[in-house]
């Protein structure tokens, strides 16, 4: 049974990184630069799931395989002709990143967290009372 | 295994139940964990054909001792079941139930919680019943209540 709660944990790990990608993607939602200060817009990113816990050698779990760069188009805003970073029609590229699949997706990974919560609850219930079958 | 004092009664019927209730805890906690994995398809072994072998098991030791319910039961291996002396192993099936989400997982996180929380009580049932044999045994060794 003990097995059980490092396969809850693993689902925990990974729905906390596909988490903070999510919480990346909201706050870089109108990022058009990047690190070193060249016109690049954001690309959403989005985690991967497999089946599987590589990082325990299990069979049973789950881990983040990769992280991924959405290819959708980016996103196009009128900001006028005048604006150095507009192309010659004066549009100019923003991030392709939706707020509103975001904070659906981040619902989602919470929902997903607290079932796994609850498993790790009922495991903890089970080996609580095995443990009493001693004392 | 003290003979005939820990496998006489319902004792190893409770301890195969308990058996079987943890190992497909298991099997019920990787499913939520894969909730949200594409492809993957959850897996689960019924209990009631766990009770029915369980059942059958039962039925046999009564008829080869003719009314007094002592020794070790012998359930017999299915499919998805084998039992060895002192574990249930379960080579589970795909459930293929339930509606096929495009990402090729066809999850039901309700119905998932409800077995586990079902699983859960079962196996807390059956270790209270178990529990609650030891304290018969020890009032009798004891000679008190």
């Amino acid at each position: 049974m003990f097995g059980s709660l490092d396969i809850s944990t693993s689902a925990l790990v990974a729905q906390r990184t596909r988490l903070n990608v999510i919480a990346s993607n909201l706050a870089n939602q109108h990022t058009v630069f990047d690190a070193e200060g060249n016109y690049s817009p954001y690309r959403r990113k989005f985690a991967v799931f497999a089946a599987g816990d590589p990082a325990n050698g299990n069979d049973a779990g789950v881990h983040v395989r990769d992280i991924m760069e959405d290819d959708a188009p980016f996103r196009k805003i009128q900001v006028g002709v005048g604006n150095p970073l507009a192309d010659k029609d004066g549009f100019m590229e923003v991030p392709n990143i939706d707020p509103m699949t975001e904070m659906v997706n981040a619902l989602e990974a919470t929902r997903a967290y607290e079932a796994n919560i609850t498993a790790a609850e009922a495991t903890k219930s089970m080996m609580n009372s095995a443990l009493r079958l001693l004392a | 295994m003290i003979e005939g004092l820990f496998n006489t009664g319902s004792l190893p019927v409770l301890e195969r139940m308990v058996q079987f209730t943890s190992q497909r805890h298991k099997l019920l906690v990787n499913d939520i964990a894969n909730v949200s994995t594409p492809g993957f398809v959850p897996t689960d072994v019924d209990p009631r054909k766990f009770q029915a072998v369980l059942a059958a098991a039962i039925d046999q030791r009564r008829q080869t001792q003719g009314g007094i319910y002592n020794g070790t039961i012998h359930p017999t291996d299915t499919e998805q079941m084998r039992f060895t002396d002192d574990t249930v192993q379960l080579a589970p099936s795909n459930s293929n139930d339930n509606i096929l989400f495009h990402d090729g997982n066809n999850r039901s996180l309700e119905s998932i919680m409800k077995d586990l929380a079902e699983n859960t009580m079962a196996h807390n049932a059956g270790i209270e019943m178990i529990r609650n044999q030891m304290n018969l045994m020890d009032m009798a060794i004891r000679e008190r209540v």
